[in-house]
């Protein structure tokens, strides 16, 4: 800002640089970055409450990412979302002999990876290959009385903050188990990361709020997705219109959305093979030559950069047979996350698919069944 | 950056606050005349300034005037009477003064806390507006635009509020010297160490730099000619 307009010559500018030459000093040490970690989490605090009061209105308008570990029934990812929150914000952190322990499941350092090459040549082809094992693949009919039971392998890392202090954590690998019945109104989850006692916790509907909310594509149950259309190019115009204000851009939510249906619902046989068609689509979308599920298994990824956040998600894939083995979402660009935290190589989330069956009841898994 | 402010983007603050958290501290100070209450001041500024974010025009330049505004309104809430401030100020510059000389405080910094006293006197002398505007653009390096945009007024409503400022701080310096060439009459010199020091440095910063004044090298002369004997020297 130069002080110098035509209204104020140099004579009076010297003036005041004089009277007040001892009155300019540097913040005491550590205080201008106390104070700027304290606003990041205040911010962060204010946006997070900004955007848990907006799911109880309208749709979410806000970066799909918080849905990602949240739960298919709304219910229930309003409290989830609210402790991930809490977490972040160091408001019910307790710490004893320096670990933080969240729902029974202890929290370790930050994940992090070697970022695979990625490169947009050979997607159509890799897309459609796995569409064609997709549709191989045996994808038994989810009868009533039945359930979809998935499990997987999941972790994530998260910015922590314990007396003003941020830093990176993460919630080790665990067992995560859904049920769900092909309506949607029965299920049940065991998630450590998100339950407060090891028993887990119910789906089923209504909810403690008596609401019965209607399956869509960000919580499809069994029968809406047999019921969705298989055409790729109507899949994605209706995945568009769905999705319209949620995310950080119609393309990224796009691919979160088909990401999501990989991840946490059991397709079937065509719709699955449609996904991948559909997800070709989507412009922006690379393939990675080399990226590791939750479970530590190497494969080729299909991925789409957020350029907002810097993350890019990646699809997980066999690289022979190109069955699904899970997903992961890294920072490979910039920094995110409160004060940039979140560096280029963080694993922000990781998956991997274990098991997916059609059993006869709720908490029986496939073994059990025979 | 006023984009990604109004769009309440998380890193455009963490930049803003790098940027600028030292220069609202400062006026925080000159306005509230106690760094501790400052560093509140400037705390709060930026949670004010992240509240309204969406109240920031999509053009203009540095949001460095918008920021000052706010802190002006967040520390006109901690001393909402000018006789709070005064007597704030009365007792900062005290403090400064009596800090006991020891043999190895550096001449210079002997000189500073003077200064820092004589800056703190004579902002306590104005009436509110008049200290806000001489803050932010003596203090800061405000023009008359940025004054204004960062106080909402007119520019107008700037310019005469400083040269009516500056009038009062020019009269103040030529009072109090006034007083010290009376005290080194009555040969009191010695025993108003304080005032003389405050005499001094005040017209020298109001008084000297305007050029073609008579008398004007005679004076500061004098002022040069009175510091040794307050640091000691002789």
């Amino acid at each position: 800002m130069n002080a110098n307009t035509s209204r104020q010559n140099a004579a009076a500018w010297e003036e005041g640089a004089q009277l007040f030459d001892r009155t300019t000093r540097d913040l005491p040490p550590g205080r201008h970055q106390f104070h700027k970690e304290r606003m990041m989490a205040q911010i962060h605090e204010t946006r997070q409450a900004e955007q848990t009061g907006n799911d109880r209105g309208a749709r979410r308008t806000t970066p799909a990412r918080t849905r990602r570990f949240g739960l298919p029934r709304p219910a229930i990812t309003l409290p989830a979302l609210a402790a991930t929150v809490a977490v972040a914000i160091g408001a019910v952190v307790v710490t004893s002999g320096g670990e933080a322990r969240q729902g029974g499941l202890a929290t370790g350092p930050a994940l992090t990876t070697t970022v695979g090459v990625a490169s947009s040549e050979g997607v159509p082809q890799l897309l459609d290959e796995i569409a064609l094992a997709a549709a191989d693949g045996k994808h038994p009919v989810a009868g009533p009385g039945q359930y979809v039971y998935i499990e997987s392998k999941v972790a994530e890392t998260f910015v922590r903050t314990v007396n003003d202090k941020s830093s990176l954590a993460s919630h080790a690998l665990h067992t995560r188990q859904v049920w769900k019945s092909p309506d949607g109104t029965k299920g049940w989850l065991i998630d450590p990361a998100v339950n407060d006692s090891p028993e887990g916790e119910t789906l089923s509907l209504p909810d403690e709020q008596g609401n019965t909310p209607r399956a869509d594509l960000n919580s499809p149950s069994y029968d809406y997705l047999a019921k969705l259309t298989t055409d790729p190019d109507k899949l994605l115009a209706k995945i568009y219109k769905e999705t319209e204000g949620q995310g950080n851009t119609p393309d990224q939510q796009a691919f979160t959305t088909i990401g999501d249906l990989l991840r946490q619902s059991y397709p079937p046989g065509e719709l699955y093979s449609a996904l991948f068609k559909t997800a070709a689509k989507i412009p922006g979308v690379v393939m990675v030559d080399d990226a590791v599920d939750a479970a530590g298994r190497h494969g080729v990824a299909v991925a789409r950069l957020d350029e907002t956040s810097g993350q890019r998600e990646e699809w997980i894939f066999d690289k022979k047979t190109h069955v699904f083995l899970g997903d992961r979402t890294v920072q490979v660009k910039g920094t995110s996350g409160e004060d940039g935290l979140i560096k280029p190589g963080t694993v922000v989330a990781t998956s991997a698919i274990v098991k997916r069956a059609i059993v006869d009841g709720i908490k029986e898994t496939p073994s059990q069944a025979g | 950056m006023r984009t990604r402010v109004r769009a309440g983007d998380p890193s455009a603050f963490a930049e803003l606050f790098d940027a600028y958290a030292r220069a609202v501290y400062n006026h925080a100070f000159r306005l509230t005349a106690d760094w501790s209450t400052a560093e509140d001041v400037m705390a709060a500024t930026f949670m004010e300034a992240w509240r309204l974010r969406d109240k920031v025009d999509e053009e203009g330049g540095s949001l460095r005037p918008w920021l000052l505004g706010i802190a002006t309104n967040t520390a006109r809430n901690q001393y909402r009477s000018s006789r709070r401030y005064r007597a704030a100020a009365q007792a900062a510059a005290a403090a400064e003064l009596s800090v006991p000389d020891h043999a190895e405080e550096v001449a210079d910094r002997i000189d500073g806390r003077q200064r820092l006293a004589t800056a703190l006197t004579a902002l306590a002398k104005l009436r509110r507006p008049e200290r806000e505007v001489i803050a932010l653009c003596l203090g800061e390096g405000l023009d008359y635009e940025a004054a204004a945009e960062a106080l909402g007024i007119p520019v107008g409503t700037v310019a005469s509020r400083l040269s009516r400022a500056r009038r009062k701080l020019r009269k103040l310096a030529e009072a109090s010297e006034e007083e010290q060439q009376r005290a080194i009459g009555a040969g009191q010199l010695a025993g108003d160490r304080p005032s003389a020091a405050l005499a001094g440095n005040l017209r020298e910063s109001l008084v000297k730099r305007e050029g073609g004044r008579p008398g004007r090298q005679t004076r500061g002369d004098h002022a040069h000619a009175i510091r040794p004997a307050q640091e000691g020297n002789r």
